[in-house]
């Protein structure tokens, strides 16, 4: 019956994918209003310069150009600047100095695309360079040029962060038989999504109303930004209207706010027009929200039989010019401290250090939820560093100290709950998949011979459904989410959300929950987000935190739904409603399975013919705090060849076994699981943004940023064990970031197992063919 | 960056300065220079169209003499900027003379921003190389031709 209707656990094709296979998305760039201005942005050349003057004269005489904003124009709205999610605030546009290469200096509005550009090439900007600095660790050396001259604090320290027992870590690394250390740098990455960011700001004189259109993950948090920063200028948050369409990809690059969103509303309260900004390609790599970026020395001490005792990890942060990460507001590491990761360590200490640098601002996510990638990274290396230094089998080593199934709930050093697991299992599965003790004895031969071959293992522990609101809030905001159902007289669901998917494919999943809870078929059940003029306030999608915080809003909300339904039911079949219970998705009587009622029955009785005494209608809406975070899990291995002639590395096989509690929609899953590889296997031997001394971005465009496609990705093989979270309401975990979390470590846990009989303990991540190939001549291994 | 080299130039010292540090004249060897507007005897601005592989740009060059040492040492600073992208160029250049000959000694400190240093970082070296080939067999061209001769006769 489940499948029948679509219910939780069937692999039903995706709703959404009817208009996007056929063209028929509707995105941001797809809006065309009549009158439309375009906006387009003059950038910096320099990394640190001070502006000594603008001359917008040239662009003003362009026929077309309605209009040039620079800094300085800003001023007396008080919008030159604007506050980050991180208690930090960012230019719109600089009055004096500017401190990254590609940031905003000046805005064009034309009536045309080409107009606004012709606009920005005829801006005359006189700098003069101020010394650059691109290196976090000098960027906090004392008597390093001070970035930030807006802040009294004078030096580029943004915030010191620390959490663990010091002391006890201290002690337990002065007792330990064993002690590991590892530095690591992950680098500076980009979402890269396939749809830059974009806005139509379309500001109505007449009703005083905003709309905008826009690329954004959280339109809601969005609307109370717009209304809490230009508040003061008449905007209030009843007659905001945000609307994030088709979406292209987030990845946690749409969470932000950028100055190209606040110069298009600017330009069209300014203008009376409708204004539309979208970002090129350029400028999206080079401006918007990086990610990673952490500079990471990790300790490790253990006995010397291989059981993990304790864990120490120094980090310095680079944030670039100004903290614009997207974190929960308590955690400036994001959730830097779920690094004990899959094992019970008794006692671990964790610091970290942010720092500003000649740099575009970010720290965001991408696609793992809060720092979550740079942590399970650092474990799962170290791991492995333990491994080659007692001369223990990587696996082996795993099993050996994994959290016990049975210690579940698991209270780690770091304060964090695991709510359920069974790592062994996982790592079993997949060893038993891709045949591990048979790659083990091939690998020995093949070495004898002088071929390399490696296998490396990641068996990573998650923490995703930000969250409880306790600990969780962005400015202030609680991370709750919520969803709001009404049936219909003739049995059809509307169901409107406080996320917003960019692909994901919530009009499917989240329709599969109400099917499911409702037993109405999933066809009948349209979902709607994205318009916060009708959905019910939600922090939106990011952090894998739809599934597992607005999920539980839609199961509890249709519950609420069902309850009434019961009382009609029971109306309608003349029994004490005590009698009525839902069996097979119907209404029935307890031990008369002949009288039934079906939802539609009920849902036409609710408009028509409901108890008297009752309120008409069948809706619901559930603003949905979870009681805890969740902890998806998995076990990944990685087999590669290396070209002992080329240095590059040839992924040979991939299983990737997932454990993300109840699976809604088995199909999605693992295109979700397909996805997030490819994306953890592109910072792993691909991508990295790199900057030149005097600040230069290397890799601001796809000629120099390597993205994976189908010809670099490799054959992924999932399999799944399910462990349900025993406290989300229809038991699931989240699984959008899964891979991208832990694909990275077992890829380079297999390059490095490859070369362990070299003498190598670690390469810093991404592996490109010279990196290896330099290894290769050192250790005369080179071909 | 920096970039360096040596020319050997059949004519004498004082015609090679004055060719050199004569905006007029050595000019006509910069790469297609759509304007040039002398300011005083050691400033003067310049346009030039430029490009690094992909990239190419009409740069706004403001120049300045800031070391004459007639005939024998000059440092010239050159700023400039196109949409997107920053150069500066401190150039220096010592002449020795062999007789009717002249020896230029030459080296340049290029500092580029923007859109040309992201892009053609890979290719500036290739492309710095073909434009400074370009610029001295010019310069080389025009200073041991006959018809030259007359011209720097004046000296500067």
């Amino acid at each position: 019956m489940s499948v029948e209707i679509g219910g939780i656990g069937s692999s039903v094709k995706r709703k959404e994918d009817a208009r996007f296979i056929r063209g028929k998305g509707k995105y941001v760039d797809d809006v065309k209003l009549p009158g439309m201005l375009y906006l387009d942005i003059a950038r910096s050349p320099y990394a640190h310069a001070r502006i000594k003057s603008i001359d917008t004269s040239k662009a003003l005489k362009i026929p077309g150009v309605a209009a040039v904003i620079t800094g300085k124009d800003l001023v007396p709205l008080n919008l030159h600047w604007m506050p980050t999610l991180m208690s930090d605030k960012q230019m719109v546009l600089p009055t004096d100095t500017v401190l990254y290469q590609a940031q905003e200096v000046a805005a064009v509005v034309a009536t045309e695309r080409y107009i606004a550009a012709d606009g920005v090439a005829a801006i005359e900007v006189e700098y003069e360079p101020l010394p650059v600095v691109v290196d976090p660790k000098k960027a906090l050396e004392p008597g390093a040029p001070v970035l930030r001259e807006d802040r009294e604090q004078k030096n580029n320290h943004i915030w010191h962060w620390e959490v663990g027992d010091k002391a006890g870590t201290d002690k337990a690394f002065r007792d330990a038989e064993v002690v590991v250390k590892q530095d690591l740098y992950i680098p500076r990455i980009h979402v890269a999504s396939i749809e830059t960011c974009g806005i139509v700001a379309s500001w109505d004189k007449v009703e005083g109303k905003l709309t905008v259109w826009m690329t954004t993950q959280a339109p809601h948090a969005i609307r109370t930004v717009i209304a809490l920063v230009a508040g003061h200028l008449g905007l209030a948050e009843h007659k905001i209207r945000v609307i994030s369409p088709d979406i292209g990809g987030g990845f946690g690059g749409k969470v932000p706010v950028y100055p190209g969103y606040v110069l298009a509303i600017g330009a069209s309260v300014l203008t009376g027009a409708p204004v539309k900004w979208i970002e090129d390609r350029s400028e999206n790599i080079q401006a918007d929200s990086f990610a990673r970026d952490y500079h990471i020395s990790a300790e490790l001490a253990a006995k010397k039989d291989g059981t993990m005792q304790a864990l120490r990890v120094k980090t310095i942060a680079d944030h670039g010019a100004f903290d614009a990460a997207a974190n929960p507001s308590k955690y400036p590491a994001g959730l830097f401290h779920i690094i004990t990761g899959s094992y019970p360590f008794q006692k671990s200490f964790v610091e970290v250090d942010g720092a500003y640098t000649n740099k575009p601002p970010g720290g965001i996510a991408y696609r793992c939820s809060f720092r979550v990638t740079e942590a399970a990274f650092t474990i799962e290396r170290l791991v492995d560093v333990l491994a080659l230094e007692l001369k223990k089998d990587p696996a082996a080593l795993r099993m050996q100290n994994f959290i016990k199934p049975e210690a579940f709930p698991y209270k780690s050093a770091l304060g964090w709950e695991y709510d359920s697991g069974d790592y062994g299992r996982a790592l079993k599965l997949a060893m038993d998949t891709i045949d591990y003790a048979g790659l083990r004895k091939e690998q020995a031969t093949k070495r004898a011979k002088g071929e390399l071959m490696g296998i490396g293992i990641s068996s990573f522990t998650e923490i995703v459904g930000a969250g409880p609101s306790k600990q969780f809030d962005i400015l202030g905001i609680k991370m709750f989410d919520s969803a709001e159902i009404r049936v219909h007289p003739t049995g059809k669901a509307m169901v409107r959300l406080g996320v917003k998917s960019q692909g994901q494919g919530h009009e499917t999943t989240f329709a599969q929950i109400v099917a499911e809870e409702l037993g109405l078929p999933v066809g009948d059940i349209a979902v709607e987000e994205g318009d916060t003029d009708t959905a019910p306030y939600g922090l939106g999608t990011y952090a894998s935190r739809s599934t597992p915080v607005a999920g539980g809003a839609t199961a509890i909300a249709a519950r609420k739904i069902r309850e009434k339904a019961r009382l009609i039911a029971a109306h309608l079949l003349e029994a004490n409603p005590d009698d009525v219970e839902w069996k097979d998705y119907k209404f029935q009587v307890k031990g008369v399975p002949a009288k039934t009622k079906t939802m539609q029955e009920v849902a036409f009785a609710a408009y028509t013919n409901h108890p008297q005494g009752m309120e008409a209608g069948l809706e619901a809406v559930d603003y949905y705090d979870p009681p805890n975070l969740t902890y998806p899990f998995g076990s990944y291995i990685c087999v590669v060849d290396i070209d002992r002639g080329t240095g590059e590395v040839k992924i040979r096989r991939f299983v990737a076994v997932d454990d993300c509690g109840t699976i809604i929609n088995p199909m999605i899953v693992e295109g979700q699981i397909h996805g997030g590889l490819t994306m953890g296997l592109a910072p792993a031997l691909y991508e990295q943004i790199t900057y030149d001394e005097q600040g230069n971005i290397q890799g601001g465009n796809f000629m120099d940023y390597l993205l994976p496609t189908a010809m670099e990705t490799p054959n992924w093989e999932t399999a799944k064990t399910t462990t349900p979270s025993p406290h989300h309401p229809i038991g699931a975990k989240g699984v959008g970031e899964s891979a991208t979390v832990g694909a990275p470590a077992a890829i380079a846990n297999a390059v490095v197992d490859a070369l362990a009989h070299l003498g190598v303990r670690h390469i810093d991540i991404p592996i490109t063919p010279w990196k290896v190939q330099q290894i290769l001549k050192a250790n005369g291994a080179a071909e | 960056m920096r970039f360096e080299g040596t020319l050997d130039i059949a004519a004498p010292r004082d015609r090679v300065w004055a060719f050199l540090t004569d905006p007029k004249q050595v000019t006509t060897c910069a790469p297609d220079v759509q304007s040039l507007d002398l300011t005083d005897p050691t400033h003067f601005k310049v346009v030039v169209k430029a490009g690094v592989g992909p990239i190419k740009g009409t740069f706004n060059m403001s120049v300045e003499f800031i070391d004459l040492r007639a005939p024998e040492h000059a440092e010239v600073l050159a700023r400039g900027q196109a949409p997107g992208s920053a150069v500066e160029m401190r150039n220096t250049m010592d002449l020795v003379a062999a007789g009717e000959r002249t020896t230029l000694r030459w080296a340049s400190d290029v500092t580029v921003n923007g859109m040309i240093a992201q892009v053609g970082a890979r290719l500036m070296q290739g492309a710095a190389d073909k434009i400074t080939q370009q610029v001295f067999s010019c310069i080389q061209v025009k200073l041991e031709s006959p018809a030259s001769a007359g011209i720097s006769a004046n000296p500067a």
